[in-house]
């Protein structure tokens, strides 16, 4: 009787898998049911179900995409940062990093800057020669062992870049010409722009890093 | 012609010329042929070199990036990233450094650049998990490949 049962409902899968397959539109009935009877099955057999036959690979057998890595618990991720906060922290406060250099964003550019560089803007600055500036938008500090990145700035207690202006001139002029052939134009103009001449004196960062 | 005296039969013209035309030739100076001794032939090349001298201060800014551009690619393909992704993903991260800079840590400081691109290779991961999500469908929709699994 068992036996009977089983082969109507391995011969009604089989059929129901064709069926399934061969129809375009998915029918959420045939599959559910399918498993369900599978799941019955070994439940009430107690010996493990029938494999389903053996599916070839097709071109929609696995999703597009690379799989994703086996994702890292929380718990590890926040030990390991946790981990490389302390390090970083140690060296900080040991103060044994050597030449730092930021990157700092003035004059509607991005400077690479370390100790004892000289910077050309091509801006006038409110500061007269002589004048000692502190650069506060630092977007990331870096040393030999650790960068610090900021998001998009670092605070203002944590970095202190400081500059010295050494020279205010104006630029060698520079010709700005135009010219239509043929049609008796040209127009020239002289440009000078104002320049600024800073000396960065310092990049320090302060032993507190939370 | 009623010149009488000889002051009266000489023209006096401008009296700078001489310093007009030094003016010109001093930019062509440094040009091949004639065209750096003779009048007539420098005034027309050395309105050609201003010109391009102009419109090249604009070229200048596009052929920067391009070149900054493309050593952020080789830098991060030595890393196993691609341009796109990077800059994508620090943008999302809130990173604000411009192409310049971070050219220039890719060529003088290899570690800080390195740790840009795992910053971006991390949030890269974080967006695929956040859209993968279980890697189940979702409740209702039945797929083949959902079946298959």
């Amino acid at each position: 009787m068992r036996c009977g049962g089983v082969c109507v409902k391995m011969a009604l899968s089989r059929t129901c898998s064709r069926l399934w397959r061969t129809c375009t539109p998915v029918l959420p009935r045939h599959p559910a049911l399918l498993q369900a009877a599978v799941r019955l099955q070994s439940s009430v057999r107690g010996a493990p179900a029938p494999a389903l036959p053996p599916v070839a690979k097709t071109s929609l057998s696995q999703p597009p995409w690379a799989s994703a890595p086996s994702p890292v618990s929380l718990e590890e991720e926040q030990r390991q940062s946790a981990a490389v906060v302390a390090a970083v922290n140690s060296v900080i406060c040991g103060q044994d990093y050597g030449r730092l250099f930021a990157v700092v964003h003035f004059a509607g550019r991005q400077w690479k800057v370390t100790d004892e560089d000289l910077i050309l803007v091509e801006n006038h600055i409110e500061a007269e020669c002589g004048d000692c500036i502190r650069l506060e938008k630092v977007l990331l500090v870096g040393a030999q062992d650790f960068t610090l990145v900021g998001r998009p700035l670092l605070t203002k207690e944590l970095v202190h870049v400081e500059a010295t202006v050494v020279e205010k001139t104006e630029s060698r002029p520079k010709v700005h010409m135009r010219f239509t052939r043929r049609k008796r134009f040209q127009r020239k103009k002289i440009l000078i722009q104002p320049q600024t001449v800073l000396r960065i004196n310092s990049v320090r960062l302060a032993p507190a890093l939370t | 012609m009623v010149f009488l005296t000889l002051s009266c039969w000489i023209r006096s013209r401008g009296p700078d010329r001489y310093w007009k035309v030094q003016e010109v030739l001093k930019n062509a100076r440094h040009f091949r042929g004639r065209k750096n001794r003779c009048y007539k032939l420098a005034v027309r090349m050395v309105r050609r070199a201003f010109v391009y001298a102009t419109k090249a201060r604009k070229l200048k800014k596009r052929n920067m990036r391009t070149l900054w551009i493309s050593r952020i690619a080789a830098a991060s393909r030595e890393h196993g990233m691609k341009y796109p992704a990077l800059m994508h993903n620090l943008v999302k991260s809130s990173v604000q450094l411009n192409r310049h800079v971070i050219s220039d840590l890719a060529i003088t400081e290899p570690r800080s650049f390195l740790s840009l691109a795992k910053l971006a290779r991390a949030r890269q991961q974080e967006g695929f998990r956040a859209a993968l999500g279980d890697g189940k469908e979702p409740p209702g929709v039945l797929s083949r490949v959902a079946f298959l699994q």
